[in-house]
């Protein structure tokens, strides 16, 4: 549906180069990637307010490159709302409707109708700067619906929220657009946005688009080591990968373990820390890896502790809190770690 | 006082208050046009030459308005320009004319000055998002930045109309202090003092201050979100 083709703009200091990637319709798009790689001027590119230096972008097959934003019906909210402060609420969201002169009965009805679907219909006659956050991220989002865009473009609409308003009102917001067909794009720090909204993600670095794919692909074969770190998967270790049958052989300070690879020379395994079981015993499975480790140290993490052990290499492990109160794990425990080949993922690294 | 009051209405004086009227609304007037857009401009653009351009727009910022009045003397009395509008009907030099034209000189730099600052307070995605939602740049300017700069324009309104109203070294140079033709309330004030009128120049004083302290509780108010100074 949306097409973007080697696009590449500059604004100010920061830049967007050699951009490509597909959005499907109605999906759910997540842009993530860390300060300063882009990810606004790429959403204001493509909503149209800076012209791109190079690429095309392109909707349902027309080139939209050079149109106006306004042509563009893409919808647009900020992090910080951008409410107009001189207009009440119902100003605010009947703005749109009033550039494209509908009638004042009819746009009354639109302004009712969103703001009764977001729940701020108490909240019309009021002044943007008497809202809270949440009020005026409701109305914020009014206002884009309101125009029932084809495309609603959203950077980092929740972050300064509370985490119970932000995924209160996500839910909300994928309610309406699921009923009303709207394709999203957003940007977002929070992986459980991510793993709670995305039909796809892409990765953004220094101006570019390293990685687009689905939550779980990404998030089990990572492009290149930044990604890894910055989707916090647990474990990175550096190897020297070998074959050895169908799979390989993965050797790491005189330890080795086994990964449902191709990707032989040095590399970089990642590995969940969820995919790791912990046990005081060898622990029987079809599970490839099995190894030998001493708990270091022991990490609460809100429900979940990781668990730091030395196994030749350091591994960490996510346990809840009870298997960890039931294996009596502290410090010094003698403990193994199991883990299958598949959880482990290998990115190629050039020998330095 | 009632001395004063008396003095007050004296035709002398009621002819420099309508005179300086009405200057400093129409200078004022002409101030608001050229900066709005200018200082627009300056806020949001950048362009091959913006940092000579606000260094001429600033200059007669720091110009006695005695020089000042002097270079416009200079300009429309002896170039061909000056000539060529003398002959089109504007006579600048010694003429009611001329009020507006050193008023509108000195007093622009000002007026820029505070709208740019109040057009650069305006974070550009308020404008941003208005054009996605249907707004022409024209109607983006028109709905959106305008209105949210408002209290800026206000301030830089008063401030520019006061100071039209008190204009005197620029006025003196380029308009002359010819009694009751060129005579504005800083000229009138002027003029009596020299001729030992002390009343006449004292009504005089007096309506400078009144409107000093309006502009100045004018702008009190609105700075709180203009940031003038």
């Amino acid at each position: 549906m949306l097409c973007l083709q080697s696009l590449a703009a500059r604004v100010g200091d920061f830049c967007i180069r050699d951009i490509s990637l597909e959005v499907h319709e109605q999906e759910y798009f997540i842009i993530i990637g860390p300060t300063g790689a882009g990810k606004t001027v790429l959403l204001e590119t493509l909503a149209g307010i800076h012209a791109p230096e190079s690429g095309r972008i392109v909707l349902d097959g027309n080139d939209i490159t050079t149109l106006e934003p306004r042509m563009r019906n893409m919808g647009m909210v900020y992090q910080d709302y951008m409410l107009f402060p001189h207009l009440t609420v119902r100003e605010n969201i009947a703005f749109g409707l009033r550039q494209r002169g509908t009638p004042a009965p009819e746009r009354e009805e639109a302004v009712q109708k969103t703001s009764r679907q977001l729940g701020i219909s108490h909240l019309l006659s009021r002044y943007p700067e008497t809202l809270s956050g949440g009020e005026q991220q409701r109305a914020a989002l009014a206002r884009a619906l309101v125009l029932q865009p084809r495309i609603l473009l959203l950077d980092e609409p929740m972050s300064a929220l509370d985490s119970r308003t932000r995924a209160q009102i996500s839910r909300e917001l994928l309610a309406i657009c699921r009923e009303t067909k709207t394709t999203i794009i957003q940007i977002t720090h929070h992986f459980e946005e991510v793993h709670a909204l995305a039909d796809r993600i892409a990765i953004m670095q220094e101006g570019t688009v390293i990685q687009t794919g689905t939550p779980a692909e990404v998030f089990l074969h990572p492009a290149n080591v930044f990604a890894a770190e910055f989707l916090c998967i647990g474990n990175q270790i550096a190897g020297i990968s070998r074959p050895q049958g169908r799979i390989v052989r993965v050797e790491t300070n005189g330890q080795a373990f086994f990964a449902a690879s191709e990707v032989t020379g040095p590399v970089i395994a990642t590995l969940h820390s969820e995919d790791i079981i912990v046990s005081r015993e060898p622990f029987a499975s079809s599970a490839r890896n099995c190894l030998a480790a001493t708990v270091v140290e022991i990490l609460p993490a809100g429900t979940t502790v990781r668990v730091i052990m030395d196994a030749g290499f350091f591994l960490t492990a996510a346990l809840t809190r009870e298997s960890c109160r039931d294996l009596d794990l502290e410090p010094g425990s003698r403990v193994y770690a199991t883990f299958k080949a598949s959880a482990v993922h290998l990115i190629a690294t050039r020998p330095e | 006082m009632p001395v004063l009051l008396a003095s007050l209405a004296k035709p002398e004086i009621h002819f420099a208050i309508w005179l300086s009227l009405v200057t400093s609304v129409i200078s004022t007037v002409i101030c608001i046009l050229i900066a709005v857009p200018v200082a627009y401009a300056l806020a949001r653009y950048t362009f091959p030459g913006k940092r000579i351009a606000t260094l001429v727009l600033t200059l007669p910022l720091t110009l006695p308005p005695l020089v000042a009045g002097i270079a416009l003397l200079l300009f429309f009395g002896s170039t061909p320009w000056g000539k060529a509008l003398e002959n089109f009907g504007f006579a600048v030099i010694f003429t009611p004319l001329g009020i507006v034209v050193a008023q509108v000189f000195v007093n622009l730099p000002y007026m820029i000055r505070i709208m740019r600052s109040s057009f650069a307070a305006i974070n550009p995605r308020y404008e941003h998002v208005a054009r996605t939602l249907g707004c022409t740049d024209t109607g983006t300017f028109l709905q959106v930045s305008l209105p949210m700069a408002r209290h800026g324009i206000i301030a830089g309104t008063v401030i520019t109309w006061s100071k039209a109203m008190g204009e005197f070294g620029a006025v003196l140079m380029l308009a002359g202090a010819t009694m009751m033709r060129t005579e504005t309330l800083p000229i009138a004030l002027y003029l009596n003092i020299s001729t030992g009128d002390v009343d006449l120049a004292v009504a005089a004083a007096t309506i400078l201050i009144v409107i000093s302290l309006f502009a100045l509780c004018v702008v009190e108010y609105l700075d709180r979100d203009a940031h003038v100074f």
